[in-house]
């Protein structure tokens, strides 16, 4: 039986009418046209799918849409600013932390909650809080440098 | 493409209780549903395919960490591993508790998954099942004809097996204090995958006496037998000795043959060997050093 709820996605409320069995990851992708969150392994494995409810990094091909009934979601479309892109969004385009792009999203939403949380990470806690999002391209490397930068830039103040 | 899911009925019970009772009018249709790290694996592999599911994760009842002053520790079954392993609670009290929860899965699933399901998916080569083992920790299962408490080392009877009844819920995990001159910790060793699954983990609890013998010591061991199990004849040859370097060599040695593993048998028992060998020499130096300090 369908049940109409609302869902704050990027800060806006959006009355939606779900089906039990739908994932977090249909609603967003299907009903609200928000493709930045990717679908990958289906198992918890990979993180492409990470989204961020009330903050915390959580995967959204494990999670029922019925759960985030009154919870805040953020998605990788929710974190540019009048076209102006989050440091975090700057920093993987200026370290070429992006190669094909389908883990970006979700390290992007991981680096955030991390940074939100612990604005001056050491490498090492930067690797630890992303080693649930994996990269096939990239070697890390790349990523992980792209995180430090983008924290110091908002330790700067920048956005 | 998407793995869906087949549909259900989504239940919001408003309290235990009511919860119970879903579960005694839908039996075998029916699943409880917390975290969904787990549950929602099998259903998307139609392993479980339920008719109902019962969402108990705004059930604010079960979900604590409290510490009472005697120090015992009680968990909320909803406690997320992520929670447990940031909690000062669970740091100055059983802080081999706070390791194995970091150990868990990723940090997504250790933001979503939860402590009880944990324990009732009972896995093999869950981290959590023998550190708890170790601490003797107790369940509180609440079911249609009441409440009962079982021992966490009596609640596994086999792989993904337990004793819970289908109608019964876990309603909170006591973790007992433990006594002054005690130190634990949680060792292991991973096999290198996206998630890094335990290969042989062991909880180690070494208890001294004023003298610096064993007043007690307990090991439970993971991910080599079919459920968390505690080494005994390995307990029994430290417990009221004063074990040197050799004995403590011996005790690990014998706690591997205690171990039953399934897969990759020999390495799993030789790292059996290392990580409690590791585990009962470090706690016995950490306890003589801090009894050292006090009596300064």
């Amino acid at each position: 039986m369908k049940t109409v709820a609302t869902f704050t996605v990027n800060g806006l409320p959006h009355e939606i009418a779900v089906e039990p069995h739908q994932l977090l990851i249909e609603v967003l992708r299907e009903h609200l046209g928000l493709t930045g969150t990717k679908h990958s392994c289906g198992v918890g494995n990979c993180g492409a799918c990470t989204v961020l409810v009330d903050g915390t990094p959580e995967l959204a091909c494990l999670t029922l849409a019925m759960e985030v009934r009154d919870k805040s979601v953020l998605t990788i479309e929710g974190l540019a600013k009048e076209g102006l892109l989050h440091p975090l969004q700057q920093a993987f385009v200026d370290y070429g932390a992006i190669q094909c792009g389908y883990c970006t999203p979700g390290m992007i939403l991981t680096g955030k909650a991390l940074l939100d949380d612990n604005p001056d990470p050491t490498e090492h806690e930067v690797r630890e809080a992303l080693a649930g999002n994996i990269c096939r391209c990239t070697g890390y490397v790349k990523i992980v440098e792209a995180v430090l930068a983008a924290a110091e830039v908002m330790r700067k103040g920048g956005n | 493409m998407f793995r869906l899911l087949r549909p259900f009925e989504y239940l919001e019970p408003s309290c235990v209780a009511e919860a119970v009772e879903m579960l005694v009018r839908y039996g075998e249709k029916a699943r409880i549903f917390a975290g969904g790290t787990d549950l929602v694996i099998s259903m998307k592999k139609r392993q479980i395919v339920p008719d109902y599911l019962i969402a108990i994760g705004h059930l604010s009842e079960l979900d604590f960490i409290e510490a009472e002053p005697n120090g015992t520790l009680r968990l909320g079954p909803l406690a997320t591993h992520a929670r447990l392993a940031a909690s000062p609670l669970v740091w100055q009290r059983f802080p081999m508790l706070a390791t194995a929860c970091n150990e868990v899965g990723t940090p997504q699933v250790r933001n979503m998954g939860t402590i009880g399901g944990n324990v009732c998916k009972a896995g093999p080569s869950q981290d959590t099942p023998p550190v708890l083992v170790s601490l003797e920790a107790k369940l509180h299962l609440v079911g249609p004809s009441g409440k009962r408490t079982v021992p966490m080392d009596q609640f596994c009877t086999g792989p993904f097996c337990t004793v819970l009844a289908q109608d019964e819920l876990v309603v909170e995990i006591e973790i007992p204090p433990l006594p002054p001159r005690s130190a634990g910790c949680y060792k292991w060793i991973t096999k290198i995958t996206a998630t890094d699954e335990t290969l042989a983990g062991a909880g180690v609890v070494v208890v001294l006496k004023e003298d610096g013998s064993f007043e007690d010591v307990r090991i439970g061991l993971g991910s080599v037998a079919p459920m968390a199990i505690r080494a005994r004849r390995a307990e029994s040859l430290l417990r009221g000795t004063w074990p040197e370097a050799a004995q403590i060599a011996e005790a690990a040695q014998i706690a591997s043959e205690e171990a039953e593993p399934r897969s990759r048998a020999a390495y799993r028992r030789r790292m059996v060997q290392v990580l409690v060998n590791e585990g009962v020499t470090e706690m016995q130096r950490q306890i003589a050093a801090s009894m050292q300090e006090a009596g300064r």
